[in-house]
């Protein structure tokens, strides 16, 4: 593929649909979490600490529930075991000869977002390259950190006149994650994708909703496993 | 700062590093994927996004159509724009902002 500019540019300028959905996602963060009772500095050091979205949406909920800190920093681990799987996933289409010398900085910026663009640019024929990978990852990065940032300190007050923004901006993450499911959705995953989703809902109603996460993450991998 | 949450944050965020780099630093795509471990790391993903739909929407699934129908009306634009453009982000946006929109309305 020919280049026109380097590869870093190319990276942050393939950043910026990840960028539209993140700042929004991130901004509400920072109103649930100054909502729930956090600092902005609190809510700014989940995003860059953390840096996973679902997870410190979670991380909210047990933290201001009194949630034991060992339960609740291993039910936050729990959830993103899945992030195992891109990086193998993401060197298997770089091919052999993809250089990774830089991996343990640019990896941290490999979300499900990032992962899914990365994979998409090496499907469409892109060269693999640790600069474009640095690029698409820190103009996530940069968007979730400061929509966190902004969120934080407009407060949830901002939105108390804007009931459709705030609405609308709640609606977020179901929806991030139903478009992430359809993105993935094949048969060979439906017996997986339904018996979790089972699970978490008869968990949920039945113990919590913490619970619910937990067993029907797994009971969907054990699914998977036993799976012919 | 709480040191709570400190202590929470860094914990997850280390292992959301190890979760990420190592498996790349290791050369895992080298391991084969056969056997039950492999077919758990494979299923692992898709289980946990399915798990975190439910988990999200769950609240959302109330006997009140002025709650519901906004719910319904995004779900519908995230289908739609998933299954015309192909984009996550894109997708994500119609569904938050038809789920605004019918908020709006409604009034």
């Amino acid at each position: 593929m020919t280049r026109t500019r380097p590869p870093f540019l190319d990276g942050l300028a393939a950043s910026l649909p990840i960028v539209m959905g993140y700042f929004p996602i991130a901004f509400s963060f920072g109103v649930a979490a100054t909502q729930a009772g956090f600092t902005g500095l609190e809510a700014f050091a989940l995003s860059l600490i953390i840096y996973a979205g679902a997870s410190q949406f979670l991380a909210l909920a047990l933290l201001s529930s009194g949630a034991p800190v060992l339960v609740a920093a291993f039910t936050l681990i729990a959830m993103n075991l899945r992030h195992v799987l891109y990086g193998p996933a993401l060197m298997r289409e770089a091919g052999e000869g993809a250089t990774r010398r830089h991996a343990w900085a640019w990896a941290w910026g490999l979300t499900d977002e990032v992962f899914g663009q990365a994979l998409g640019a090496l499907a469409r024929g892109q060269r693999f390259s640790e600069p474009y990978m640095f690029g698409l990852g820190l103009g996530a990065y940069a968007s979730w950190v400061s929509g966190t940032v902004v969120g934080a300190y407009a407060g949830g007050g901002a939105l108390e006149g804007w009931p459709a923004v705030n609405a609308g901006l709640g609606f977020m993450l179901p929806a991030l994650f139903l478009a992430l499911l359809l993105s993935i959705l094949n048969r060979r995953q439906l017996p997986v994708i339904v018996v979790a989703g089972s699970v978490t809902v008869v968990a949920t109603l039945a113990i919590s909703a913490t619970s619910g996460i937990l067993l029907g993450m797994l009971a969907g991998a054990v699914a998977g496993v036993l799976r012919k | 700062m709480s040191w709570d949450l400190l202590t929470v944050a860094l914990m997850a965020g280390a292992a959301n590093w190890a979760f990420r780099a190592l498996p790349i630093l290791a050369r895992m795509e080298r391991v084969a994927a056969s056997g039950w471990l492999g077919r758990f790391l494979a299923s692992t993903g898709p289980a946990a996004i399915g798990t975190l739909f439910v988990a999200a929407i769950l609240p959302s699934l109330v006997p009140d159509l002025a709650r519901l129908l906004p719910v319904i009306v995004g779900t519908l634009a995230v289908l739609a724009v998933w299954f015309t453009r192909k984009s996550v982000v894109l997708a994500t946006l119609a569904g938050a902002l038809a789920h605004g929109a019918t908020t709006w309305t409604l009034g």
